[in-house]
């Protein structure tokens, strides 16, 4: 435990001494502008628009941090052989993978933690400088506590494709695995869509295959809750429970695979 | 007591081809054993086999064929690990880390902890040579600066066993030069040491034993001195002061003469030359000796001649 | 050599395990999945939201990949369309289908299949479309500004006044301007003089439709031609099935309690099945016989003139 505890915390602060700052700074900048000049541009909606943007925003970017830190953080290191120091330490390679994968979960809450930061603030400037009657018009507070539950589940999504990255990163290139992994996210997210082609297809071999890839493919809709969070719809704890098992489930499958292909792997 | 480093019949092949990978043998069945307390010498030329060799030990690459063991126990536990230093050739590092952080690092995973750990950083730092760049990120340091944190990380924890690809690869002759004396140091303190080079300078200065390896085999071990005849090739005399009759002896006496700047010649003169007698019979003549070297034959000399007897690399297949 | 294999301490290790406890694990995220999917489905805000409605915006943020963005909007409009069809009575709106469309079509202008399916999907009746005619019309009229070469535009605004709204002059109008497009099909012409004549009558219904059943590639527009030819044979059979039911009633004086009766009293051959083979029923309200609410054909079209129809 001791190890990949080690692991994850040079890990961290390896990525964290990275380029992630930057792409924090893009984004409180951003948010900022994006925000001021909305205000000025519409009436009524912005509110809504600020907190759609945010939230779209704090998931684009998180998935940034997460695709290319992720990717680095294992096959950079397989490339430019780093990981032999590594390895030949009292370390094993699943321990080096646990290692790895947490501290890289730690970058992203705390870059996540920082950008929610940022976005609270924007909400709690909009507030105040609103009127009550325009205050009267919103669907939903503005310094709303339930948009951190999309947040959580966005975190949640986002140690998914983490995962997703380290597992790719284990038997293939960096450009292949970030292509792969934001691949296999727009799927994910259309996976959804896998679900309802049973309604539209004709052909019940097609609609089963589609099932099965909707069952088997990392299902990334369920935890986009943007939609309900802003527009102040409640939404059900268990719905988030069940994402939250899915999501712990699922990285343990990735998690077990990446560990799978990396102990038996060959670093010439 | 079991020895400190043993192979029996390692051999490792790779696939090679995308389409339908076939074979090819990196590391024909090597069968060694290495002496606690030995520095042990692993030659030969590049694209040998070398690397391949200490990669199997370290199992970054898991063996087609064969054992290994060390210290008596499977490579790879992790109980050997905690023994062991490992320098890999060219070493890289994070880059966002300062050489101090990562021995700090390393010396944790090893299990140690508190002043322990920051004396055992300083230390190897300071053997290594780095002074305050100890605090700078690694992504600024140069080749062989790398090279020196590589050594400084494979020390941190007392090895019992060092393993070192190419140690020499990318430092300068200062550099050079301390890395021999740590490796001497080493051998004083009794941890064995495993180097691979394919420099013999090397190899004749530090080791009590070489394996020489050629196209993935190994083609000769024992002591240097034993495997190579070192034949005096020749002597080469540097002489000044040297007047037309005198030159006229020389020619006579030597294989070739050569004018080199300054009026001085080099002489050129057959292993059974006897330059002593020749140099005293030639003093009287007001000549001066500036420089008299033995010609001997070289490991690369060696390589040469073996790599062009050797047959075509066998492919694998088992 | 043999003993090398036998002191083989330690390989490569395998993976049984790992790959047991991937499967294992697998089969739990598919179980956990399972359970979620129960009481969760995909959240549609009750005013239904499209992010952007706004086609040239859209087209400027596609950054030239209009035509592939299109193709991607025409999909979420297919499955869009499919979904509301097959959604329970309280999800069985089309609001967002016509608004989809317009987005298809202004990424992407040339997109003739977005037009003429585009517009089969928008007059469908409720509940198998939204019933809205005009905007169908609307959309094909966008096509022929964009593509007035097409006679496919014209002919599919005829057929819409044709079948839907029962407007045999205007029908007849779009017909023969598509008859006048260059390289249109010999048959238009003398269909929008028939379509003038006997507009309405099931024979020139079913030409139309057969016109349509030979002259497309497209399964999907056959199947709904078959569909219509099927309804029309249908309306055959129940003109005759009525009739006998009229002659009931006024033998009897009253109409008969049960099919079963009717079909005693008037020798019928057994229970009539549709062409689909779904046995007609009797419509307790007004006592006629028409297709089951079961059928594939059910609703009939109507052949009178009516008002647009637009959904409850």
């Amino acid at each position: 435990m001791r190890a990949i505890l080690l692991v994850a915390g040079a890990a961290f602060k390896e990525s964290v001494r990275d380029r992630v700052p930057y792409s924090m700074v893009i984004f409180a900048v951003l948010m900022m502008a994006a925000s001021y000049l909305i205000s000025q541009l519409t009436a009524g909606q912005d509110l809504k628009i600020i907190k759609d943007l945010g939230l779209a925003a704090l998931s684009i970017f998180g998935l940034l941090i997460a695709v290319f830190i992720g990717i680095g953080l294992v096959s950079k290191e397989v490339e430019k052989k780093s990981v032999f120091a590594l390895l030949t330490k009292p370390v094993t390679r699943p321990q080096f993978i646990l290692g790895k994968y947490l501290g890289l979960v730690m970058t992203l809450i705390v870059n996540l933690a920082v950008m929610t930061v940022a976005y609270y603030l924007v909400l709690y400037y909009m507030d105040v400088m609103a009127t009550p009657a325009l205050r009267a018009g919103w669907p939903a507070p503005a310094l709303d506590p339930r948009l951190l539950v999309a947040i959580v589940l966005i975190v949640a999504e986002l140690a998914l494709v983490t995962a997703v990255a380290l597992l790719f990163s284990t038997f293939s290139s960096p450009l292949l695995s970030a292509l792969l992994t934001l691949g296999l996210w727009v799927a994910g997210h259309f996976n959804n869509d896998l679900r309802r082609f049973e309604n539209v297809l004709d052909v019940p071999a097609l609609a089963w295959i589609a099932r099965g890839l909707y069952y088997v493919l990392p299902n990334l809709a369920p935890f986009n809750v943007k939609a309900e969070v802003v527009y102040g719809v409640p939404v059900a704890a268990s719905h988030v429970g069940y994402t939250l098992l899915y999501a712990l489930v699922y990285i343990s499958v990735l998690l077990t695979a990446a560990t799978a292909t990396f102990r038996r792997r060959d670093f010439k | 007591m079991a020895a400190a480093i043993e192979t029996e019949h390692l051999t490792k092949d790779f696939p090679v081809g995308f389409w339908r990978p076939r074979p090819y043998r990196a590391l024909d069945d090597l069968t060694l054993q290495i002496e606690a307390g030995e520095v042990f010498g692993f030659l030969g030329p590049n694209g040998a086999g070398k690397s391949t060799t200490l990669k199997l030990l370290m199992q970054l690459l898991f063996a087609t064929r064969g054992t290994a063991r060390i210290l008596g126990r499977p490579v790879g536990d992790v109980s050997v690990r905690r023994r062991i230093g490992f320098l890999a050739e060219n070493p890289y590092f994070y880059d966002y880390l300062t050489a101090e952080e990562l021995l700090s690092y390393f010396a944790k995973l090893f299990g140690y902890r508190g002043a322990d750990v920051t004396t055992r950083v300083s230390r190897v730092l300071d053997d290594a040579g780095l002074g305050a760049e100890r605090r700078k990120r690694l992504r600024q340091f140069s080749k062989g600066m790398l090279q020196r944190v590589g050594l400084a990380q494979a020390l941190i924890n007392d090895p019992d066993v060092l393993f070192l690809d190419e140690p020499m690869s990318g430092l300068d002759p200062l550099g050079r030069r301390r890395v021999r004396d740590q490796i001497l140091g080493l051998r004083a303190r009794g941890c064995t040491v495993f180097f691979s080079s394919h420099i013999l300078s090397d190899a004749e200065a530090l080791c009590s034993r070489v394996a020489i390896v050629v196209r993935g085999r190994m083609v000769a071990s024992g002591k240097l001195t034993d495997i190579l005849s070192f034949g005096l090739k020749g002597w080469e005399l540097v002489v000044a002061n040297v007047t037309d009759e005198v030159r006229a002896e020389l020619e006579k006496r030597a294989r070739q003469v050569t004018p080199l700047a300054h009026g001085r010649f080099m002489v050129d003169l057959s292993p059974d030359a006897d330059p002593p007698r020749l140099m005293h019979e030639l003093g009287g003549r007001g000549i001066e000796v500036v420089s008299l070297n033995p010609v001997r034959d070289t490991l690369e000399d060696y390589f040469v001649q073996t790599v062009a007897a050797a047959a075509p690399r066998p492919t694998g297949g088992v | 050599m043999p003993q090398a294999h036998s002191v083989d301490s330690r390989p490569r290790p395998s993976n049984r395990w790992f790959h047991a406890a991937t499967a294992g694990l697998l089969a739990l995220s598919i179980a956990v999945q399972v359970v979620r999917d129960r009481g969760w489905q995909p959240y549609e805000p009750a005013t239904p939201v499209m992010w952007l409605q706004s086609g040239p915006l859209l087209k400027r943020i596609a950054l030239g990949f209009d035509a592939l963005v299109a193709d991607i909007y025409w999909m979420r409009a297919v499955v869009y369309y499919g979904s509301k069809r097959l959604a329970d009575e309280k999800g069985r709106n089309f609001d967002l289908l016509d608004p989809l469309l317009t987005l298809v079509t202004t990424l992407d202008p040339q997109f003739k299949v977005a037009y003429r399916f585009g517009a089969i999907f928008l007059t469908e009746a409720y509940p198998r479309g939204p019933g809205r005619p005009d905007r169908a019309i609307a959309l094909l009229e966008r096509g022929i500004d964009a593509n007035p070469n097409g006679w496919e535009y014209p002919h599919d605004i005829g057929f819409v006044y044709y079948w839907w709204l029962h407007d045999y002059r205007a029908a007849a109008k779009w017909f023969d301007q598509a008859a006048q497009v260059t390289g249109a099909p010999a048959w238009l012409a003398p269909l929008a003089a028939t379509t003038l004549a006997q507009g309405g009558d099931r024979q020139s219904s079913r030409f139309l439709w057969r016109q349509i059943l030979e002259s497309n590639d497209a399964a999907w527009l056959k199947r709904n031609a078959e569909r219509s030819l099927m309804q029309l044979d249908a309306l055959d059979v129940l003109d005759e099935i009525n009739r006998a039911l009229g002659r009931f009633t006024t033998r009897e004086g009253r109409p008969p309690r049960s099919w079963q009766e009717l079909i005693v009293a008037e020798r019928l051959r057994g229970s009539p099945l549709d062409p689909t083979g779904v046995p007609y029923v009797m419509d307790p309200a007004t006592g006629q016989i028409t297709v089951s609410r079961q059928s594939q054909l059910w609703p009939l079209p109507t052949e009178k003139p009516r008002p647009l129809a637009t959904p409850p």
